[in-house]
This record gives C-alpha cells, structure tokens and sequence, in this order.
C-alpha cells in the first residue's frame, strides 16, 4: 500500500516536472524568437472607434511584418507578437494597463492610444519603467511639453497640422472669410485642436467672432444656437469623429449656413461619411497623409498607393492619415531595432539604447519622412510632416490646399442647406 | 433677443429628451426603490434595435416605435424577475443589491452591444431629421420638437394611468408604502413587473429618438444614467409630475449657461444644482417627492 502510493506520488512528480520544463522551454523559445510588443489603446467606452483606428494601423504593420519574416537581426528573423491592453478610453485605465503590459507581459516595447488624454496617463508609466513607447495616433502639444524621455510619436502635433485648412480658406479662396467661430470639446486634444484654429484665424487675419469649450458628451445645440447668431464666415470644430457627426447633425437641424465648415479629426473616417450621407459634403479638414502623396519608400510598404490597397484588401475601408502614422510607428520600432542589432527579449540596457536609436531615426516611409525632435516645444514628435487641407467633394476627401498640395479646388462657399 | 428666444427654446427641446429619459426611470425608482444604472443602455439597445430593423427592413425608424416598445416592453418583463430576486429575500442591503445587479446589467449590455455590433459609430435618419420649423425668429429642429411631444405627451399619459385607473391606484400605493399595499392586496410583485415592462419599453423607443439626434455606439448610454439621476433628485424622488418641471429646468440651464457663460461650466451648473437640491430641499424642488 505504502509503496503504491509513493510510486504514485513519483509518477505525478515526474509528470509534473515534464510539464514544467516543457512549458519553460516553450514559453523561452518564444521569447527569444520574437518580440513582445504591447498596444494600449481604446477597445471599448466612448472612443472605441478610434482605438480601432490605431489598431487596424498596428495590426497591418504586425502582419505585414511577420508575412515578410520579421526584423532582420545579426542575421536572423524575429517576428513582433503584439499584445493588446484595453484603456477603456479612461486615462486610469490607460496608465494601469501599460502597467500590467510591463510588469506581468513583459513587453519589450509599447504602441500607443488613440487618444490624447490617455497617452498622457500612459507616458509617466513608460517613463517610470523606462519602457520605449510610440503613439501613432496622439496629437496634443501637452505630450511633447511634457519632455516624456521615453515617449514618441509619428503625428506632429495638432497645433501644426489643425491650421492648414484655415491657411487654405484664408489665402486660397475669393471672397476671402473674414470671421470665425470656434467650438472644441473640452478634452487634451479637442482643446488645442480649437486653438490652433483660433491661432490660425488670428495669423492670417480672419476674425474671431467666439471661442467655445464643451464638456464631451453635452447637447451641442446652444452652442450652434450661439454661434449661429453671430453669422461667421467659418464654423471650425475640435473634436474627435463622433462629436464630428453630432455637431454637423445640430448645425443642420438649426439651419445654420456658414460658409464652410471646418473640422480637425473625424472628417476623414468612414462612419463620418456614412452616418452624414450627402450632409457630409463641403466639409473641410485636415490631414498630413493622403495615398496620393508621392513618397517613395523602401521599407514594407514602398509608396502611400501600396499601402492604401493593402490596407484595403485587408480591412475593406480606405487608411486615414491615423492608420497610416499607426503603422509608420511599428516601422519606426523595427528601423531602430535594427540600427542597435538588439534581438528580443531586450534587456534594460537595450531599452535605453533603443530610445538613442529612435533619435537618431531619419527615414523614408510610405507615410512620409520620420524623424524625432530632440528639443524644443515638440520633443519626440515627427513635427516635419507637411499639412494638407482636405475637402468633401462628391462623397470623397480631396486634397483642396494650402497652396501647390491642392489637386481640386476648394468648394467656397457652401450653399445653404435647403439649396445643396 | 432673437438668441434669447432661441436658447430658451433650445433649453426646453433639450428638457424634452431628459423627461422621455426621466420618467420612466423615476417611477422605476417610486414603485421598486431601484435605481437603475440601466437605463443608458435601455436607451443605447432601443437605438440599436431601431438602426438594425432600418437596416434590414427598411422604412422610417418611426414607423417601429410600437414594434420596439413592445419589444422592450417583453425584455423588461423578462428581466425583473431577476431584479427582483437580487433586491427580496433575506438580504440586508436590498437597495444596494439592485444598485449592483442593474449596474452589472449595464456593463453587460453595453460589452455585449460593444462585441456584437462593433465599435462603429453609427446613424439612422428619420423623415424628420434636418427638418425644422421656423418660428418667428427662432428655428425648432423637428426631431426634437418630436421628442419634446413624446415626452410631456407619455408623461401626461402616465398620470391619467396613475391617478385614473385601478392599477394606477395600486402602483400608487406601492410607491408609498410597499407593506401595507401588499397587506391590502395588491399584488407588489406584478406591479413591480408591470412598471419594469412599461419603463423599459418606454426607454427603448426614446433610444430611437436619441439615436436619431445624436450617433448610435455601445458606450452612448452613460450619460443618460447621469442625467435620469438629476431628474429624479430635483423632481422629487419618485414624483413623476416633477419630472417635467425638473426636465425643463435642467435643459433651460444647459442651455442658458452654454450660450451665456460657458459651454464649460454647463455640468458644473448642472451637479451645483443637484447639490444645492439635496442640501434644500431634499424632497425636490416641488417638496412631493419620497
């Protein structure tokens, strides 16, 4: 009897180790064969939408990859596993989920939110765990105040890139407008969003008739009602894509005929065309990537065209400038992983060097050329990238501006709602 | 002045979508002594139902506020068993029971919704939608000039059932004091059951309208909760007629202070009032309420 339990308590141990070593080798050969990349971003609350944005961006990078074989290192491939971490578009939940990502995952590096506010709450994490972390989506001017040593990102900031379509109203169209109303959503990048409309108007002489900040998620209502009273030439609007649809839905519902609207982000995505329908129409905004842009590339994708049917092909929509700067982060990562040869997992000294490598990035993408500040105002921000003004024209975003970047001609002014 | 006339306006349109959202909810609360962190995503669900039948039967969502309150209506006859049971028995803190288990409710609809129907933003257009009427100076978007309708009109319909039928009498009764309703025969449960039914079916078709004015996503309900809450603390707990005094007052200050002041001190007005309600006049600005 004695014995027959001891036999079965060697035969358990033995299963037991087996096990163990079996899955200690697995989860090792793992890790040495690919990189542990972690993703925070919006899957679920108010800007989940977004957050979808960015991942379709990081995904297509990720598979466009690992298709290839992965990053070349010291002669070997290494494929990127990515791993993502829902922010619940919270800043508590962005900063304690890159947390976990770090700790528990063990990522080597981290793609960044959607948002603005949630990048904030993300970037003293990475700082703290001295984590490389690039957002291919954020574009408050606060991130890149902030001086983060170990935070990155690919779009310049909304304070550049928001002016463009005023530069184009302003010098591009006759009569020129000479007032403006301003409206913004009171987040991190709504805000400054409606002030670089508001520095923008001011540089080039449009007045401004009123500036409004709303909390998200409020009835826009008397905040039209208010700007429709005092009649301004252009209605310019800083908000993310769903406050984008409502407030053209108020303006509409109120009769409020400016002659153009103005938009940062949301004008650009599918839902704003499909839940707008013709009412879409008109509508200017802002982009700092189209697949019409004549960038040649040499890395995964060699022009925006080639990236656009990709994209495509895979998720059945056309890229925003957001998708694209998504996937131009991942480039960014693998670029600079190569020029430090480190392969995965990295060690904290490789970490370090990575952030050196990322410095000194200077490339050619499809979405254009990346290369980080290493000073000033827009520290660790791609700030190089050209503006383009962008137009609704026939159920389509066409190029209308600032200047040579125009391939069709700004529509000015836009007819009233019960002429169009 | 013509602002003037059209922020009040404004304000009273935007009071008509919080009392469709309130009423319901403030019986829900008389009747059960439940608040329901539900009641966005009854909102969120009854959009969602509307933008799908759009989708795949056509016609105007208008034409399926009946089918849709009918649906509701079922759903919320199938769930208050549930809530029933969460907040009866031998708990000690029943009130609190029906906090977390609505609240669980909540966060279940609204993952469900989130991986059944993705992440778009979604619309759907309604034969009023863009339309407005101009009056004198002022212009009143039709959709929410229906809403407005809607709601005084379920409100008023409320309180004919409540104040002029048996059943109103008893549901009346299970608001005031539950026990000895109960001892007088009235059977608490299916009052219960039936103010459930009517108050979901009831949020269901607002959904519609609320998706119709604004975009239909999973997470498009929370605010209402906050909303709902306002309602029933200025109304009086419980007090439906409140509701519509209390409806108007928030949407004439979000109104108000957003043309006048601020856009961003519009929630700060909003929670200095429910503040100051509570501290005054606990009962309700009407001083009718539990």
């Amino acid at each position: 009897m004695n014995r027959l339990r001891w036999r079965a308590i060697c035969w358990f141990a033995g299963v037991l180790a087996l096990v163990t070593v079996g899955a200690a080798g697995l989860v090792a050969a793992q890790q040495a064969a690919e990189y542990k990349v972690g993703v925070v971003t919006s899957l679920s609350g108010e800007l989940a939408f977004g957050g979808n944005v960015t991942k379709r961006g990081y995904d297509l990078w990720a598979e466009t990859l690992n298709k290839a074989g992965g990053i070349l290192i010291g002669g070997k491939r290494y494929r990127v596993r990515l791993i993502y971490a829902d922010d619940q578009s919270t800043p508590a939940t962005a900063a304690v989920a890159g947390e976990r990502l770090i700790t528990q995952e063990k990522v080597d590096f981290i793609l960044g939110p959607y948002a603005s506010g949630t990048t904030l709450a993300l970037a003293p994490i990475t700082e703290k765990y001295r984590v490389p972390h690039i957002t291919g989506s954020a574009e408050s001017p606060l991130i890149w105040k902030g001086k983060f040593k170990y935070t990155f990102g690919t779009i310049p900031t909304v304070t550049i890139i928001a002016q463009a379509s005023i530069q184009t109203l302003a010098q591009d169209v006759s009569p020129k407008p000479q007032t403006i109303a301003i409206l913004g959503i009171d987040d991190a990048f709504s805000k400054f969003a409606a002030e670089a409309f508001r520095t923008a108007a001011q540089r080039f002489g449009i007045k401004v008739l009123r500036f409004d900040i709303v909390p998200e998620g409020s009835d826009y209502t008397p905040a039209v009602s208010a700007a429709k009273a005092l009649n301004p030439d252009i209605f310019a609007m800083g908000s993310h894509e769903k406050a984008a649809i409502e407030m053209i839905k108020a303006a509409k519902e109120l009769k409020f005929n400016p002659k153009a609207f103005v938009q940062h982000y949301g004008m650009t995505t599918p839902d704003f065309r499909k839940g707008l329908g013709k009412d879409a129409e008109y509508v200017f905004g802002t982009s700092v990537w189209t697949p019409n842009l004549n960038y040649q590339a040499k890395i995964l994708f060699k022009t925006p065209r080639e990236y656009a049917a990709a994209f495509k092909a895979r998720f059945g929509s056309d890229p925003d400038y957001t998708e694209a700067a998504s996937t131009a982060a991942g480039i960014a990562f693998q670029e600079a992983l190569r020029a430090i040869n480190a392969p995965p997992p990295l060690t904290q000294a490789q970490k370090d060097a990575l952030i050196g490598a990322l410095e000194r990035l200077d490339l050619m993408t499809f979405y254009g050329p990346i290369k980080f500040a290493t000073s000033g105002d827009y520290y660790h921000d791609n700030a190089g990238l050209q503006p383009i003004a962008l137009q609704y024209q026939g159920g389509v975003t066409v190029e209308v501006g600032p200047g040579k970047l125009r391939l069709k001609a700004p529509r000015y002014p836009t007819p009233p709602w019960d002429k169009r | 002045m013509e602002l003037f006339l059209q922020t009040l306006i404004d304000g009273a349109l935007i009071g008509g979508l919080i009392i469709v959202v309130g009423v319901g909810f403030s019986l829900c609360f008389g009747v059960m002594h439940i608040v329901d962190f539900a009641v966005g995503e009854w909102v969120m669900l009854g959009a969602y139902t509307a933008y799908w039948l759009v989708r795949y039967l056509g016609q105007d969502p208008m034409v399926y506020l009946p089918l849709i309150f009918a649906l509701f209506f079922a759903a919320g006859w199938l769930v208050y068993p549930l809530i029933y049971r969460a907040v009866s028995g031998r708990r000690h803190h029943p009130a609190l029971m029906g906090l977390v288990f609505t609240f669980g409710l909540s966060t279940l609809a609204k993952g469900g919704a989130l991986s059944a129907w993705g992440y778009h933003v979604r619309s759907v257009s309604t034969w009023l939608s863009g339309q407005s009427v101009s009056l004198g100076v002022t212009t009143l978007p039709a959709l929410r000039l229906a809403g407005f309708v809607f709601g005084v009109l379920t409100t008023v319909l409320f309180m004919v059932f409540l104040y002029g039928t048996r059943m109103g009498v008893s549901i009346r009764a299970t608001a005031q004091d539950r026990e000895t309703a109960a001892l007088l025969g009235v059977d608490v449960r299916r009052v219960g059951e039936l103010v459930y039914a009517t108050y979901a079916g009831l949020t269901g078709m607002t959904g519609v309208l609320i998706g119709a004015l604004f975009s239909i996503h999973a997470a498009m309900g929370a605010k209402y909760v906050i909303f709902a809450f306002f309602v029933v603390v200025l109304a009086g707990m419980g007090y439906v007629p409140g509701v519509i005094v209390a409806g108007l007052i928030l949407g004439l200050i979000q109104s108000f202070v957003g043309v006048y002041i601020s856009g961003r001190y519009t929630l700060f007005a909003l929670f200095l009032l429910m503040y100051l309600s509570l501290l005054v006049a606990p009962k309700g600005i009407l001083r009718r309420g539990l």
